[in-house]
């Protein structure tokens, strides 16, 4: 009887689309009883800017600046992207110097993404500290790429055949100085957050996916790599250089908000690690190629690129037609369809969970609106 | 022996060989295309699901008179395997939707609604997913021209 009751008082709340813990403009449709969600339904597209109209509308060089405001969060990662996809079309070949700064300074926006994802992370389940740490770190990061690319998150440092300008000694000396920093800092975050109950008992077996249920919402990126599966496509499909540096693919098993948490903690140690290498062996010499068109013409046909981004399969595609406007510009972009799969696992949870389950799937959401 | 190895013969086999033409995937950045008639889409997304192939976007290309459906297929697999589908559609006909056996195809094909206007038959929930609900029109179609008519550039404040 009072199953029945309950079922029949079922109703429907809007979780957004202006809501602090949505990360964004995002529209939670749930229908609830009581405090457990029944269904769930995501609502996107508020911030669509028409990003692949306008890359169709415009020459190659054009649509550049665009791609760091998809996903603001790694928008150099998404520079990076959108330049060795048109490099590898039309051929052009990248000095090694600039080929080394551009996986740099890749590395570092992805440790500022997953910085700012812990703080906000943290933040949606109560704990205000690590957010003011986190911030702090990021900060060292902006600061350190704004000496050489002048932005702070819209980045537009790399260009076909390689970077805007050269390294600085204060970009050198500022990583010099900020590894040790994080690495450290990182060793804070395990004892402050890692370890801590509070943060366990919200975490630990809420929003489990399975790998196979990952791949039929073709999860990517650490969402992925926390169900156990060590899919990496600076491993899978290298580019740039990092079939000559060393690094781990860090995974987990549970596929739980934990273990989102952990692999991507896990990955900034990575990156940290590229980042030393890199550098280590930065080589002398030009960081532009000499002689890149000044109209980018690919050859006619269609091209696809795959990037890991700090958030997954990054995908290019764009079709030529021998002109200097794309007759086509798509991009898949990986917060899309990691996004989708909450119509899934959240009906059974509680609102709480919610955010938990949100929050450690690391969606942007101008990334997915485009 | 790589994936790519062993599916190319299968997929010759069922499909035509005729059909399926490889690619360089150093410039290309797929290994191959598959040239495909609407009506046995079900049959190979079932087969390449099974084969533990996960869907990676749907997206279109405007040829005019021709909407080029395009399938993009992964694995999460080294060394990588990447497969495109492709699917040449007249505007205004429905292909089968895909939504039914592999869920990432649910907002992959409603993009591909939102933007080309493609209808999918047997979809769950055709709807817009970017747009708003009410726009009427589909921005990626060549003959789009964007202006005031579709309510995007003049804000009327006066207006009740």
């Amino acid at each position: 009887m009072l199953r029945k009751t309950l079922t029949e008082d079922s109703f429907y709340l809007n979780l957004g689309p202006q809501h602090p813990s949505t990360h964004g403009v995002l529209h939670l449709l749930l229908k609830l009883d009581g405090e457990r969600i029944l269904e769930c339904k995501p609502l996107v597209g508020y911030s669509h800017r028409a990003h692949e109209h306008m890359g169709q509308n415009r020459t190659y060089l054009q649509f550049l600046p665009n791609t760091s405001r998809m996903d603001y969060l790694g928008g150099l990662c998404y520079n990076h992207a959108y330049c060795l996809a048109v490099e590898k079309a039309c051929g052009i070949e990248v000095p090694e110097r600039a080929r080394y700064i551009r996986t740099v300074c890749a590395e570092l926006n992805r440790i500022s993404s997953h910085l700012l994802w812990f703080g906000a992370y943290l933040m949606d389940l109560g704990a205000f500290t690590p957010f003011l740490y986190a911030f702090d770190d990021r900060e060292d990061i902006l600061a350190i790429l704004g000496e050489v690319t002048g932005s702070r998150l819209t980045y537009s440092y790399c260009r076909f055949g390689g970077v805007n300008r050269d390294l600085n000694q204060n970009f050198l000396d500022g990583t010099k100085a900020f590894i040790p920093k994080l690495r450290k800092r990182l060793k804070d975050y395990r004892t402050l957050v890692t370890k801590n109950i509070i943060f366990l008992n919200r975490t630990k077996g809420i929003g489990t996916v399975s790998a196979e249920l990952a791949r039929d919402w073709a999860l990517t990126g650490p969402n992925l790599r926390a169900c156990g599966v060590a899919y990496d496509l600076r491993r899978a499909e290298p580019y740039s250089i990092y079939p000559e540096l060393e690094f781990e693919i860090p995974t987990a098993t549970a596929g739980d908000c934990y273990d989102r948490y952990w692999v991507r903690m896990a990955e900034m140690e990575q990156s940290l690690r590229i980042v030393e290498q890199a550098l280590g062996r930065l080589p002398e010499g030009p960081v532009k190629a000499a002689g890149v068109p000044q109209w980018i013409q690919p050859p006619a046909g269609d091209y696809h690129f795959s990037y890991e981004s700090p958030r997954g399969h990054l995908g290019i595609y764009f079709v030529s037609d021998g002109g200097r406007v794309p007759l086509r510009m798509k991009w898949r972009t990986p917060s899309f369809s990691n996004l989708s799969i909450l119509s899934e696992i959240l009906p059974g949870t509680l609102v709480a969970d919610t955010i938990a389950i949100l929050g450690s799937i690391d969606v942007v959401i101008p990334e997915i609106d485009r | 022996m790589s994936f790519l190895e062993d599916i190319t013969p299968v997929l010759a086999q069922r499909f035509g060989v005729e059909n399926l033409t490889a690619q360089d995937r150093a410039r290309h950045g797929y290994d191959l295309r598959l040239a495909l008639d609407q009506e046995r889409l079900t049959e190979l997304v079932g087969l390449l699901k099974e084969a533990g192939c996960y869907l990676e976007y749907i997206t279109a290309v405007d040829q005019g008179q021709v909407l080029e459906l395009l399938y993009f297929f992964g694995r999460y697999d080294q060394p990588p395997f990447r497969l495109q589908v492709k699917v040449a559609m007249p505007k205004g006909v429905a292909v089968p939707s895909l939504a039914g056996i592999i869920r990432a195809a649910d907002w992959q094909e409603r993009e591909v609604f939102d933007m080309f206007g493609q209808r999918f038959a047997g979809h769950p929930d055709l709807r817009r997913i970017l747009l708003s609900e009410d726009a009427d029109f589909h921005p990626l179609l060549k003959d789009f021209k964007p202006g005031p008519e579709h309510g995007g550039e003049v804000v009327n404040l006066e207006r009740k």
